[in-house]
Parts: C-alpha cells; sequence; structure tokens
C-alpha cells in the first residue's frame, strides 16, 4: 500500500534522483562473475569443485552407455557371438547406468544445496546492506516498485542459481564427453553426426529470440491488465456511482485480448521448440542411420556402431537444443543481479562523521542558527530558520500544509543532512554525533502507527532489547493501552495481523506511545494523529502523550490546533520560514498567522464573533 | 475428480471440432513416432544385415518423411492446445470480470480486492495451465503406450513384460518425484511469501527500525526467514534435476534387460532377428517421454481444478442489490430533492449469511429539497452506512428511504445514481488525465461545467499549475497527488456530474480548515442550492450548515444547528471541546484585557 505520506515524500524527491544510469551492457561478464562468487567463492570453493568432478563422472557413466550397447548388439548380430561375452557387457552397461543413477543423485544434491546457498547469500547480503542505508534511500522510490522489482529480481536470481548454472555446466560437459567419443569410436561418422549442431543452435536461436520477447510483453500486459483489475475492484464504489461499468468491460476486454494474443505468440513460439528439437534429431539420426549403413555394407565398421552413433545423437541433441533457452534465463538472471548490485554499491547518505562522539544528555537544549534545507537541490524547503527550546519545553509545531513541519522533524533526527547552518544538542554538533547514540535518546511517535506482524508483546519489546514483560506491561498501562489488551483474544501474545490491521486507528497509537515509553527516551517528537479517533479515545491518547512528555524536550506536529495550546510555544511555519514563536495565548493577542489559522476551523462562528482576515497561507 | 475443471469446460462448447482436430493431431504424431522406430528396424534388417543399399535408402527417405509429419502434427496440436489454454485464461478474465462488476457492495465485502485478484491472476494461470497440458497429454502419453505395446505384442511378444516393467517402475518413481517436487514447491511459496512479507514490512516500517535502532534485529529476523526458505526450494532444485538421470537410467536399465534376454534369444535362434530387439530397445526409450508429462500433468490439473474451484465460487454469486421489476425510472430534471429516511434499519451480512447486529436503528429523518444538512458523529457511527442507503449501495434491512416519495428500491439503480452523487471517504481516481477522471461521471459533459465545478471544489488553482493542465496524468489510484489533491479532485468529479442530491461522505477530511471553508461555500453557489449532505467527524466541517445529526451507535440522538446542539447536547459540547479547545477565549481574554 502506498500512503499519502509516502506519495508526499516522493513528490519531493522526483528530481532529484532519477533512475541509476544502467550500466553498459559489457559489464555482463563482470556481473556473472559477481554472481558466481556466492555460488563458488570462500568456503563454497571446495564444494563447488567437487560438485563439478562428480558431475564429470556421472555424466562419463552415462556416455559409455551406448558404446557398450553397441558392442553388446555386435555380440548377437554377427554369427558366432556368445552368451557369456553378451552377458559381461550387459553387466558392464547395468554397472553404467547405476553408477549414472547414483553419483548423479549425489551431484543433483549437491548443486542444489549450492544453488540455493547462494540466493541466501545474495539475499542477505544484499538487505544486511539496505538496513544500513539511509533514509533518502527509501523516500526517493515507489516502495512498491522497489519491492515487486527485489521480490522478482530474487526469482530470476535463484533461477540463475538453480537452473542456468547447473544446467549449462552439465550441458557443456556432455556436448565435450559424447563429441570425444565418438570421435574416439570412429571420426569419419562423428562429422556426419554433428551435421545436425549447428542447425540445432540455428533453430533454437531464431525461436528463442521470438519466444523470449514475447514472454517479456507478455508479463507486461498481465501486469497492465491485473493493474487496471485491481485499480477498478478498489475503486469499485466509485465505479458503482457513476455508473461506469460499461466503460471498464470494454477495457477490460482490449487487456484481455492483447494479452491473449502475445500469450498466444509467447507459449506457441516456446512449445514449438519440443517438436522442432524431436524433428531434427530424428532427421540426425535417418543421416546417421543411412551413411553408417552404406559405411557396413562397405565393411568399414560394424552394426553395434552404428546404433551406438543414432543414441550418440540423442544424447548430443538434447544439451545442444537447451543452451539457447538456458542463455536466455542465464541473462534474466544478469538482468535482475545488475539491479540487486546497484543497491549492494549504494552508499548511506547520512554518515557517522570520522570523529564521531556519542550524544551525552544535559537536559534537552536545543539552538538552530540559519538552518537551510532543501530535497531537491535549488528548492528550499526550510530557509534561514533560527530558534531555540530550552531544556524540558514542549513545542508544538503548526502551518498550512507543505510548510515544511514534517522536514523540520527530518533534520531534528538526522534523517537528511541540512544544507547549511548548525544545529546543536546540549552544546553539541548534530553532524558529530554517532547516529545511533542520538536515535537511542529521542523517540519518535509517527503519524502512521506502524506495528509489526508480531505479537502485542513483541512490538513493545521492539522498543529496546532486553526489555521485561512488567516493563512492557507498566508502560502499556501509562499509555491507557493495557485495558483494551486485556481484552485482546491472547492479551498481550495476541498476534497483529498485517500492519495491525484488527485493531483501530486509536489503539494502534496507543500501543506506539507505549513502546516510545519502553525506550525511555530523553527527547521526542510526536507526528500526531488522531484525526480518525473519536472523542474519548483521543482524550486517552492524550493522557499517555501527557505522561510521556512530562519533563522532556518534545516537538509536537499539530494537526488540529486544540492539540498543542498547552505547549510551552508554538511555531508556526509557513512557506518553510518560522512566521511566528511564542505561547498560544500571546500568539492569539497578535492576531498574526496563528490568530487566522485558528479562527478559520469556526468558519465565523467563533463564541466572540471574531472576523479573519486572509494571511496568505501558501499551501500545496 | 476435476469436477470445477470440467464445469470450465462449458466454454468449449463452440470449438469441440478444433478439440477433436488436437487430439486427431496427436493419436497422427503418437503413431508416426512409433512408426519410425519400427521402419528402424527394417532398416537394420533388411538393409544393413542384408546388405541392401536401395532398402536403406528407401527406408531412410520414409523414416524421415516420419518425422517430419510427426513435427507438423505436434505442432500443430500445440497450436490448438494454445488456442484452448489462451482462450480459457481470456474467457474467465471477461467472462468473471464482467460478473464481478454486477456488483454490489455487499458482494464485494465478500471478496476483497485481493481475493478477487488471485482469482483472475494466479487461478486463471493455473487453470490455463491445466488446459494446456489436459488438450496436449491426455491422449499422448496413452497413445504412444497403446501402439508401442500393440507393435511389440506383435514383433517380440517375449519381451513385452521388459515393456511392462519399465513403465510400472518409471510411473512410480516419477510420480513419487514429482508429487515431492509439487509439495516442495508450495512450501516454497509460503516461505517466499513470509520471506516477502519481512522485507515489504521492514521497507514499510523503516523510520521505525531507524527510531529504536533495531537494524541488527532485523538482519537476524530475516535470516532465519531466508534460511527457512532454503530447506524446500532446495528440495524442489535436486528433485527437479534429478528428473532426467532418473529417466534416463531407468530406461538403460531396461535395454540392458532387453539386450540379455533378446540377444540371448536371437544366439539360441529363437526367431528373434537383430533389427526387431534394436527397435524394441527404442520404443523403451520412446515410453519415456510422455510418461514423464503425464507425471507432471497430473498435479498442475489438481492444481488447476482448485483453482477453477475458487473462480467458479465467485462467478455463482449473485449481485445482492438489484432492480425490481416494475421499477420506474424518474426524471432527474423533475427530482426535487426530498430525501425521507422511515424507521430504518440496516445490519450487515456476515459470510455466512446471517445477519450482524445493526449498525443503524430505527432512524427517522426528512430532508427538505434544498436544504444543507450535516451527519456528525465517530468513526464507527454508522454514518457512511447511513449515506450508503440512499443510491442502494446497500439495501435497508427494515423501514424505507424515499426520494420525493418514491421508495428508492422502486427506482432503477442506474436512474437513481443519476440523481444522486456522491463523493467518497477514499477519494479513488483512476490511471489516465485529470479530465477523464473529472468527467468520469458523465463524459458528454461540456468542459465549462468541469472548470466551474473545479473552483468550487478549489481545484482549479492547482490543476491550471500543472504543465499539462487538465490533460495531466493521473497514476493508478490517483497516488501521484497529494491527499488533500485527491479529495479535492474527487469532490470535482461528483460535482461535474451535476447530481440533484449530493452527498459528501467525509470527503474534506483532509483539507486544512480553511480550504474547507472555500469549497463549503462554493458547493451551494455551484450546485444552485441542491439537496446536500456533508459527513463528518470534524465539528468544523458542519458548523455553518442548517442542520446536523449527531449520531452514535447506529442511532441520532440529537438534532438541531450548531447554537442549539451547543447549547442542549452534552455530547455535542465535548467534541465541541475536544476539537476546538476549551474556551478559545482564553486568548481572546488576553487580547481584551491588554
Amino acid at each position: 500500500m502506498t500512503t499519502t505520506a509516502e506519495t508526499k515524500r516522493r513528490k519531493k524527491w522526483a528530481l532529484k534522483r532519477p533512475e541509476k544510469a544502467i550500466h553498459t551492457p559489457d559489464d555482463t561478464s563482470q556481473i556473472v562473475r559477481r554472481l558466481l562468487s556466492y555460488m563458488a567463492g570462500g568456503e563454497l570453493r571446495s564444494k563447488f569443485t567437487f560438485a563439478m568432478v562428480l558431475r564429470l563422472i556421472a555424466l562419463m557413466g552415462e556416455t559409455a552407455l551406448p558404446a557398450l550397447i553397441g558392442l553388446a548388439i555386435n555380440v548377437f548380430s554377427v554369427p558366432g557371438g556368445s552368451i557369456a561375452e553378451l552377458n559381461r557387457l550387459v553387466i558392464l552397461i547395468v554397472t553404467a547406468g547405476l553408477f549414472y543413477l547414483g553419483v548423479s543423485f549425489v551431484a543433483d544434491r549437491m548443486w542444489g544445496d549450492l544453488a540455493t546457498r547462494a540466493s541466501y547469500n545474495l539475499q542477505t547480503h544484499m538487505y544486511t546492506h539496505m538496513q544500513t542505508l539511509s533514509l533518502p534511500f527509501f523516500d526517493s522510490q515507489s516502495r512498491g516498485e522497489l519491492m515487486s522489482r527485489l521480490t522478482n529480481d530474487s526469482e530470476v536470481i535463484s533461477l540463475f542459481y538453480e537452473s542456468a548454472v547447473t544446467d549449462i555446466i552439465r550441458s557443456m560437459l556432455q556436448i565435450v564427453l559424447t563429441f570425444l567419443v565418438i570421435v574416439f569410436i570412429d571420426w569419419r561418422l562423428t562429422i556426419v553426426a554433428i551435421l545436425i549442431v549447428p542447425v540445432m543452435l540455428l533453430v533454437m536461436n531464431v525461436a528463442n529470440r521470438i519466444s523470449s520477447p514475447a514472454f517479456k510483453k507478455l508479463q507486461e500486459d498481465l501486469s497492465e491488465l491485473s493493474g487496471f483489475q485491481e485499480e477498478t475492484f478498489s475503486g469499485n464504489k466509485v465505479i458503482i456511482s457513476n455508473r461506469r461499468h460499461k466503460w471498464t468491460d470494454e477495457r477490460n476486454v482490449d487487456l484481455a485480448v492483447q494479452a491473449y494474443d502475445s500469450g498466444s505468440k509467447a507459449f506457441f513460439t516456446s512449445l514449438l521448440q519440443y517438436p522442432l528439437t524431436q524433428a531434427l534429431t530424428y532427421l540426425q539420426i535417418v543421416i546417421v542411420l543411412m551413411v553408417g549403413g552404406f559405411m557396413v555394407i562397405n565393411g568399414r565398421i560394424d552394426l553395434g556402431t552404428v546404433i551406438a552413433f543414432s543414441m550418440y545423437v540423442g544424447l548430443l541433441a538434447k544439451p545442444v537444443a537447451s543452451i539457447s533457452n538456458l542463455i536466455s534465463t542465464a541473462l534474466n538472471g544478469v538482468a535482475g543481479a545488475r539491479r540487486v548490485f546497484n543497491i549492494i554499491d549504494e552508499v548511506p547518505t547520512v554518515k557517522d562523521a570520522p570523529d564521531a562522539t556519542d550524544y551525552e544528555f544535559k537536559g534537552g537544549h536545543i539552538q538552530c542558527t540559519e538552518v537551510d534545507f532543501s530535497y531537491i537541490s535549488g528548492r528550499k524547503i526550510l530557509r534561514q530558520n533560527t530558534f531555540e527550546v530550552h531544556p524540558g519545553d514542549a513545542i508544538g509545531i503548526c502551518g498550512p500544509t507543505g510548510a515544511g513541519k514534517s522536514t523540520l522533524i527530518n533534520i531534528l533526527t538526522r534523517y537528511y543532512d541540512i544544507d547549511s547552518g548548525t544545529i546543536l544538542i546540549d552544546g553539541q554538533d548534530l553532524t558529530k554525533l554517532t547516529q545511533e547514540s542520538l536515535r537511542k535518546q529521542v523517540g519518535v511517535v509517527l503519524q502512521e502507527a506502524f506495528l509489526f506482524t508480531d505479537t502485542v508483546m513483541n512490538n513493545l519489546k521492539y522498543a529496546r532489547e532486553g526489555a521485561t514483560d512488567e516493563e512492557c506491561i507498566e508502560a502499556a498501562k501509562e499509555a491507557n493501552a493495557h485495558d483494551f489488551i486485556m481484552n485482546l483474544p491472547q492479551g498481550y501474545d495476541t498476534m497483529l495481523t498485517e500492519r495491525g490491521a484488527s485493531l483501530s486507528q486509536g489503539q494502534r497509537q496507543m500501543i506506539t506511545i507505549a513502546r516510545a515509553m519502553i525506550a525511555q527516551p530523553k527527547l521526542l517528537i510526536l507526528d500526531e494523529a488522531t484525526s480518525n479517533v473519536d472523542t474519548r479515545t483521543e482524550k486517552l491518547i492524550q493522557e499517555g502523550l501527557k505522561k510521556l512528555m512530562a519533563g522532556k524536550t518534545s516537538f509536537s506536529i499539530a494537526h488540529r490546533l486544540a492539540t498543542i495550546r498547552q505547549s510551552a510555544k508554538i511555531m508556526v511555519l509557513n512557506g518553510g520560514e518560522i512566521v511566528e514563536y511564542a505561547p498560544h495565548d500571546d500568539l492569539m493577542a497578535a492576531k498574526g498567522f496563528y490568530y487566522a489559522l485558528y479562527m478559520s476551523q469556526f468558519k465565523g462562528k467563533a463564541p466572540n464573533n471574531a472576523e479573519v482576515t486572509d494571511m496568505g497561507f501558501i499551501s500545496t | 475428480m476435476i469436477k470445477s475443471m470440467r464445469r470450465i469446460f462449458f466454454i468449449y462448447k463452440r470449438y469441440w471440432g478444433r478439440l477433436l482436430l488436437a487430439q486427431v493431431l496427436v493419436l497422427i504424431s503418437a503413431v508416426t513416432t512409433i512408426s519410425f522406430a519400427s521402419l528402424n528396424a527394417r532398416l537394420v534388417n533388411e538393409g544393413i544385415t542384408m546388405g541392401n543399399m536401395e532398402v536403406i535408402l528407401n527406408t531412410g527417405m520414409n523414416m524421415f518423411l516420419l518425422a517430419l509429419i510427426s513435427g507438423l502434427c505436434l505442432a500443430g496440436a500445440a497450436y490448438i492446445s494454445v488456442f484452448f489454454a489462451q482462450g480459457t485464461g481470456y474467457m474467465i478474465r471477461t467472462i468473471l470480470y464482467r460478473k464481478i462488476q454486477s456488483f454490489s457492495f455487499a458482494n464485494y465485502d465478500r471478496f476483497p480486492t485481493s481475493a478477487l485478484m488471485v482469482r483472475l491472476n494466479a487461478d486463471v494461470i493455473n487453470v490455463q495451465n491445466a488446459m494446456l497440458y489436459t488438450t496436449l497429454l491426455t491422449l499422448y502419453a496413452p497413445f504412444m503406450l497403446l501402439v508401442t505395446f500393440v507393435l511389440t505384442m506383435m514383433d517380440a511378444p517375449s519381451l513385452i513384460w521388459i515393456l511392462v516393467l519399465m513403465v510400472a517402475v518409471l510411473l512410480t518413481v516419477l510420480m513419487l518425484l514429482v508429487f515431492q517436487i509439487f509439495k516442495a514447491y508450495d512450501e516454497r511459496q509460503k516461505r517466499l511469501d513470509d520471506l516477502n512479507n519481512t522485507m515489504q514490512e521492514n521497507l514499510a516500517g523503516m523510520r521505525v527500525v531507524k527510531a529504536f535502532v533495531r537494524e541488527d534485529y532485523e538482519v537476524e529476523r530475516f535470516k532465519k526467514r531466508a534460511d527457512a526458505l532454503r530447506q524446500p526450494a532446495y528440495a524442489a532444485a535436486f528433485r527437479v534435476a534429478f528428473l532426467t538421470p532418473a529417466m534416463t537410467g531407468i530406461a538403460q536399465l531396461a535395454i540392458a534387460l532387453a539386450l540379455v534376454v533378446g540377444g540371448s534369444q536371437i544366439l539360441q535362434g529363437t526367431g528373434l532377428d537383430v533389427g526387431t530387439l534394436v527397435a524394441f530397445s527404442h520404443y523403451l526409450t520412446l515410453a519415456v517421454a510422455p510418461l514423464a508429462m503425464m507425471a507432471v500433468m497430473m498435479p498442475f490439473l489438481m492444481r488447476g481444478n482448485a483453482s477453477a474451484e475458487r473462480i467458479l465460487e465467485v462467478f455463482d454469486s449473485e449481485p445482492l442489490v438489484q432492480d425490481r421489476e416494475l421499477a420506474q425510472a424518474l426524471d432527474p430534471e423533475e427530482v426535487q430533492g426530498r430525501i425521507a429516511f422511515e424507521n430504518v434499519s440496516f445490519a450487515f451480512r456476515r459470510p455466512d449469511g446471517e445477519l450482524a447486529p445493526p449498525v443503524l436503528k430505527n432512524i427517522n429523518l426528512t430532508i427538505e429539497p434544498g436544504q444543507q444538512v450535516g451527519i456528525l458523529g465517530a468513526t464507527g457511527a454508522g454514518k457512511s452506512a447511513l449515506v450508503n442507503l440512499i443510491p442502494r449501495f446497500y439495501d435497508v434491512t427494515e423501514g424505507r428511504i424515499t426520494l420525493d416519495g418514491v421508495d428508492v428500491r422502486d427506482i432503477p439503480q442506474d436512474n437513481l445514481r443519476q440523481i444522486v452523487g456522491i463523493a467518497l471517504q477514499e477519494a479513488v481516481l483512476f490511471k489516465g488525465d485529470v479530465r477523464f477522471n473529472l468527467k468520469f461521471g458523465k463524459p458528454a459533459v461540456e468542459d465549462d461545467v468541469m472548470f466551474e465545478a473545479a473552483r468550487a471544489a478549489d481545484s482549479y488553482g492547482f490543476v491550471m499549475n500543472l504543465p499539462e493542465r487538465w490533460e495531466a496524468p493521473v497514476s493508478q489510484r490517483g497516488y501521484n497527488f497529494s491527499g488533500g489533491q485527491r479529495q479535492r479532485l474527487s469532490i470535482n468529479r461528483t460535482l461535474t456530474a451535476k447530481p440533484k442530491v449530493l452527498i459528501l461522505d467525509d470527503s474534506t477530511s483532509a483539507l486544512d480548515a480553511s480550504t474547507e471553508g472555500r469549497v463549503q461555500v462554493a458547493i451551494p453557489a455551484f450546485t444552485n442550492n441542491v439537496t446536500t449532505l456533508y459527513i463528518a467527524q470534524r465539528i468544523s466541517a458542519v458548523i455553518d450548515l442548517d442542520k446536523i445529526y449527531l449520531l452514535e451507535n447506529g442511532e441520532i440522538i440529537a438534532e438541531g444547528n450548531h447554537e442549539e446542539l451547543l447549547a442542549t447536547n452534552p455530547l455535542y459540547q465535548e467534541i465541541y471541546e475536544s476539537q476546538l479547545g476549551k474556551g478559545v477565549t482564553a486568548g481572546l481574554e488576553v487580547e481584551e484585557a491588554a
């Protein structure tokens, strides 16, 4: 789900970070090497080598079979063969067959293990690195798109390991082995037997050139179709109330036709590969039999050799036919890996200074001097803001939409670095502090009451490693959350469904307040959201917040002015500048910006019928 | 078995001819493939062994022809099965979608978007696969086995037990492997979903992660899930890889058996000849591929059946709100806009068809033509349910609602919704451009009406500031606009259709008070005072309306204008104080004192 807050963040970034420059295609071999390092690098190297050797041995067993069968046929195809000789050869055949089966089993297990390990290694590497990245990285792209890209990429990468690498190695070894064996048996017939190879490669390549983009097109068409369907289902109320079923139906049919066309093309060209391979293989067998037959009649070779050759044709054709598909699977994996490596190579934008020290709390005194900030260079969101907050003061922040309220919070927590100016916390420069020490002291309650899919208790414990059950319950009581938690089916052990959907907005907010208490922060930042909460719940939330804020320096963004009236000082933002900064009563008396904002809520029905003048709000 | 799949087949009534053709092609391909192998015997026996070049040449040419025919027939059969598979997809996607489009709100409550999307995506693909494999393979494998069987019976009956044995062993091994693979795949998919959810949550909660400095914990959690995924992924991967050696290995062992048994027979001179034995060993290899396909087909078919069942479940649902037979359309131009609720109660239906506890109880109210009315209440009070009954998004459980004295259930839905316009709580826009979205309710309307409506909804200014203005692109669900902009465009859209009764269902909640005020002043001027209902949680949204109904727990507990309610109703006073602040006068007293 994309949230409004996310859209807002993204829009700010839309211009600053265009799509990362795409690597030139000639980095393919480099990416393949990098991909293979997760499968064959470090401690996996010896295992990889061993798996390769096992595969070779297994294939040797398979390649020996047609030759042995040919010898067996020779025993009874010429007069005077002995049963003992036949039995001896059959025992050899059975041995080679069982050997092939057994060694293949072990080799396939090893390759399966290597492939899944490689996927695991790459996935966890990427994820671990992603956790170190700063918020600008996440805010600058749509979460949904990033997510679907990562899901898709890890799928094609796992195919790269599980199918492409394993099968390309197998096919290559098989081609080489078969070729060596038939050259050894009879080089003249070999020339006849490999005629098919270039034809097969060409035909499969052409088929693949058609089907591979066709599948890509099918994917696009299907995602367009399901995108449309999903949009119309989630917007079904709008469609019903506007009576637009005819339009949606027509559009759906158009998109379904498109998917039908590309699906037919993709599946047909891909299915065609089977009869094509079969026909070409049979053709080659016929040629070998005919030429071989003439050679037998001329007495150059024996019948068994010809039969063995016709079997080798099958052994050779299969890997040759599959190479083209495997390469396209591998290239898909490379394309996915290129994006994943881009993330792994991304450097955090907010970094601890080399000489960074831990933040030392001394009451919570904050001084900002001439602070400028922009998401997109040249478009200042905050300009020349200078203010001071005394230890223990509660500061309310208000202003029209887009005035820079959330941005101010982003820079005070150092999720973003400022362009110029200085921020001192208890006399220490914000940019010279370690992020970890700072964030451990600053508590945040966000507008979007985010909870994890986990039990209530684990969500509370998330705040601090080592928090005890008792501490959590105590905090829940303080935040007025204890009572409704006890009423949940399993109390504190109740699982919260995805994003805490089984709780009301207000209840979720109370849990996040309790969670913030457990972290025992020294400073607080609150982006309060009580717009969807009824009056009574709001009172409970406000009580909890009051306890949380007691005696601490705090900043609260107000969406409803009544909630910050009691603040020590109210900071009024307009167009990125602090236009007013004083207690409520002073601001009301001044009849300025805040006063106008406040009175607009009454639409002329204020108790004293005060007039409201348009103060030139800059809202977006 | 596969009951649901068979029901899906109704789609093909018109195409049975093609289905038959596909089967004939498959049969020909099977026969030619086997004949190829049997000509192989002739080439060896009468050609090579006898030293007859002419036979070799002729037989070789015939074999070549057979290979070609077999390939062509298979290609033809593939073409038809693709037609059936894709056709199935197309039919389900359009017919099912049409069905869903006929649904009422209550049907959507039963099938949320995600459930519908599963049916139209994954389930369609499962049915498609099942269809592809059934048309192509249902008869292919049995044909191949049958023909092989018959030929062996004719030429080398003494070896037939080897064929039977091999088929039995292969089928057992393949079935076992394939079912384990599918089981592992299902498990893998489940764990992959888990892993993806973990990642999704991590991305969504990144601010929380960073605020509590819990990156290490997140990495541990991810590693645990990634490791859990590795097990079934490995189980599936190695078995898939082992399928090929298993098939070839078993076939080769069967050939060894044939050689030792048949070879001894030849040497003992029992009448079996070399060519027949070679052909027989060829049959053995030929039987492997169709068996493998059959083994792979079974789970696909079962999966397809489960999906077909889910698809039919939606298909068998009927829209819960339907036009009455005697419904009479009203002339929208003549409508006055008097709305009356007479003893209305309403309860949602649970999935099992039982009524849930009522959300609206004994509602009686009359809204006069042209009146501006507010309905105030907390989340869950029943505000949206109340207005949803007017355009018949749901039908009342008891009592009735009239529009100009006519029961709304006696008006055709299409006509009713043309008269009653509603801007919904969730402001959803569609992919397209701004103009398309604004004219969504009335595509033929003139631009001027849209511009006027835009001025009234306060969207004119920001749209004109966009580079493409009214042609500006709108992304899916309108996410390239802010919440406040979407709400204003949504109001704009409703106004553009010029309804005779206007409902604004909490549709200004994301606007700041001053913008909201501007919109509320402009709307009556634009609509020329049609009956208007405002649903809100904030007092500031209803403060200056003709009448405010205070709704709590599904009942109207007070009505009157702002001053009346403030003077008489304790709950209203409580809300007022909480939202606008006790004693706004506090600051003003300071001013007076000064």
